[in-house]
């Protein structure tokens, strides 16, 4: 199993519960806006903790209340694509992408600095700061960075929002060479149809009873 | 423009208010930090202690320090008695006290700084390997840094009009603790003095107009939307 | 962000530079810390250079308040000389221990007069019931703070005394010093005012009008005294030089009184 999740997540007068468990490839995580897919994704990365549940990674436990077993977000190796990117505005593009290659150890690492750039093509943003980007730019430069951080998994959230057209086309060859490439196991968080049609290979649908 | 012994007294007062401002920035960045992201049963009290300086009759302050740092007052005693440090009627007094007078500016506009970094951007360090101090270092020091430095020029700016502590503190010796405000009020003591009143006098509003100016201009880069957030 | 990099490299080195520039030069050697009551400014600093003039390095005056020059030797405060417009302060520090008891001498005396505007014609000398509120003419009567400053204290003793305070206590225009009423007189504020000799010599704006004589107030004395902290080479010379016929002449000169 990719990923064996099990989530008890409480937001305010909310209460989230998801199971599922899914093999390699992109999961997708489907449902209404509200609904907490994106705590869903900060509880895998660890920064929301569950009341209850486990997370496991490709056989790694990373949370588990049961053992009281809970991997700190910094030591998870996950790659998370933030829906709203964050960013770090003080750095240039090319600073961003090196923030996290810098802190991961060498034997983690898939993919080189020069290489993700080109697949990204975001060669020519390299010097600039992230408030001169266009949306399209950002959303590239947000998985350059994630994919830099030497990840065991990636989670993404709705990085095709804010994207139309050509722009959107883009991100989704990004994200199929990503799969074909690495091997990397990925959730996917969506709600359209047609974009998770193409790119998921297992679907989880999350809705208010959930 | 200005006679020998005037650039002296301008001299020192850059100095004192100089080094009160390293010396106090640490404290006020922890200050700050622990206002801005603390929660906590003591808080409002130590906000208002924080700003007592602010609105203590200065005199009082520099009483207090009399009483705590002067070499027959417990910490003035282990100072001198441990390090050999004097504060009494030398600069370095001086400059204690107008660290004192300052630090509740400075908490002032680092805390602001502080509470315009978004927490999200530090969650996005963790997920990318950063530890506290390292998302502490290069995260929110340098989204800090606009406060920093309004804090540092404000603070100078204070201390540079810092007169009541000073000489109920450390006197009002030359060359040591008698800064631009004593200066010109020993002038002003003395009927003929006039044109070294108006010469420091006009010294202490160019100083302190550049510094208020300088202050404003980088707080309001911290406040500029979009400065300090994401795309 | 660069432009805060710039900025602050430009502050360090503004700051570095003026550091620099402020660091006291110390190859003079310092003269003894001399503490000495606000009242003294131009006095001592001329018996400073007078000294400096024969040689010697020339001491370091701090100037405000006895009562905190007092507090400050109080807390521990390592300075060679104080003089004190305040005998009382001067015991205190004796009472404690902190001054060098032979050493202590009162080598001053001031006078109380009555001050006007430099162009005023007015004529009044203290006496018994002279008429201090008629001259007043309504006007204010400037002096120091009768309940906080020396000045003022005396000031009101020698009304009392001559029985006319009850008369103007309504008038009084009470001064944080004796030089805050001195102003007040010199700017044409009040019409009359009540400050020591000293100060009247000191400020062409003003004319002194009469001069309160000895009796009607407590002696106006100024102790000087080496501190027992004391360690400068210098300081007993300097204190010598006070009471020496060339430093009384320099304080005669400010218009004290030095037996």
């Amino acid at each position: 199993m990719a990923f064996d999740i099990a989530l008890d997540l409480v937001r305010g007068e909310r209460r989230i519960a998801l199971t599922f468990a899914t093999g390699a490839g992109i999961t997708a995580l489907c449902g209404p806006s509200g609904v907490g897919k994106s705590s869903v994704l900060a509880a895998v990365a660890g920064l929301l903790r569950p009341q209850s549940g486990h997370v496991v990674v490709d056989g790694v436990t990373l949370f588990d209340a049961a053992q009281n077993v809970s991997v700190p977000p910094e030591a998870r190796a996950c790659g998370l694509v933030f829906q709203d990117l964050r960013l770090f505005p003080h750095l240039t593009v090319a600073a961003n992408l090196h923030y996290g290659e810098r802190r991961a150890p060498r034997a983690r690492q898939i993919v080189g600095f020069a290489e993700t750039v080109r697949l990204l093509g975001i060669e020519d943003l390299l010097a600039r700061r992230p408030a001169t980007l266009s949306g399209g730019e950002a959303q590239r430069v947000a998985i350059g960075r994630a994919l830099l951080a030497g990840p065991r998994f990636l989670l993404l959230d709705e990085p095709l929002a804010a994207l139309d057209g050509a722009l959107r086309e883009g991100i989704m060859a990004v994200i199929e060479r990503i799969r074909a490439e690495f091997a990397l196991p990925m959730i996917l968080v969506s709600h359209h149809a047609d974009q998770v049609a193409r790119l998921a290979d297992h679907v989880v649908l999350m809705d208010t009873s959930s | 423009m200005l006679t020998a012994p005037e650039w002296a007294i301008v001299g020192l007062s850059l100095k004192v208010g100089a080094v009160a401002m390293f010396a106090a920035l640490p404290v006020a960045f922890a200050l700050a930090y622990v206002l801005a992201r603390g929660r906590f049963a003591g808080m409002i009290l130590l906000d208002a202690v924080v700003h007592l300086p602010l609105v203590l009759p200065p005199v009082v302050i520099g009483w207090l320090l009399l009483i705590a740092f002067a070499p027959a007052g417990p910490v003035g005693a282990i100072l001198q008695r441990w390090l050999g440090i004097t504060l009494l009627f030398r600069w370095t007094g001086a400059a204690l006290a107008a660290a004192v007078m300052a630090l509740p500016l400075m908490v002032r506009a680092i805390r602001l700084s502080l509470e315009a970094i978004d927490p999200r951007l530090e969650a996005a360090a963790r997920t990318l390997g950063a530890g506290p101090i390292d998302r502490f270092v290069t995260v929110t020091l340098p989204l800090a840094r606009p406060g920093v430095l309004a804090a540092l020029v404000l603070g100078f700016a204070r201390s540079l009009g810092e007169f009541g502590a000073t000489i109920t503190f450390v006197s009002n010796v030359p060359g040591e603790t008698a800064t631009l405000p004593l200066a010109i009020y020993a002038a002003l003591q003395e009927p003929g003095q006039e044109s070294t009143v108006w010469r420091l006098a006009l010294v202490s509003v160019l100083l302190s107009l550049g510094a208020l100016v300088v202050s404003e201009w980088l707080m309001r880069r911290t406040s500029k939307p979009g400065s300090a957030h994401g795309v | 962000m660069g432009l805060f990099h710039t900025v602050r490299r430009a502050a360090f080195a503004v700051l570095a530079g003026l550091a620099v520039l402020a660091t006291p030069v110390h190859a003079e050697p310092r003269g003894p810390l001399v503490l000495a009551a606000a009242s003294l400014q131009e006095s001592m600093n001329a018996a400073a250079d007078a000294w400096a003039a024969h040689h010697h390095p020339r001491p370091v005056l701090s100037f405000a308040a006895s009562s905190a020059l007092a507090r400050q030797i109080q807390a521990g405060g390592a300075a060679d000389v104080f003089v004190s417009a305040d005998e009382d302060w001067m015991d205190t520090l004796a009472k404690a221990g902190l001054i060098v008891p032979e050493s202590r001498k009162s080598f001053l005396v001031g006078a109380l007069v009555l001050v006007a505007p430099a162009g005023s014609k007015l004529q009044l000398r203290p006496a018994p019931g002279f008429p201090l509120e008629q001259a007043l003419g309504g006007g204010k009567l400037a002096m120091a703070d009768p309940d906080a400053v020396p000045a003022g204290r005396y000031g009101r003793e020698a009304l009392v005394h001559f029985g006319v305070w009850d008369a103007v206590s309504g008038q009084i225009a009470r001064a944080e010093n004796v030089r805050a009423a001195l102003g007040l007189v010199a700017h044409g504020a009040a019409p009359l005012g009540i400050v020591y000799a000293t100060d009247a010599l000191a400020e062409p704006a003003v004319r002194m009008v009469g001069v309160f004589p000895p009796g009607s107030h407590k002696p106006i004395t100024y102790p000087v005294a080496r501190l027992k902290a004391s360690t400068h080479p210098d300081a007993e010379g300097f204190r010598r030089f006070l009471l020496s016929g060339e430093g009384k002449a320099i304080f005669r000169h400010y218009g004290f009184i030095a037996p």
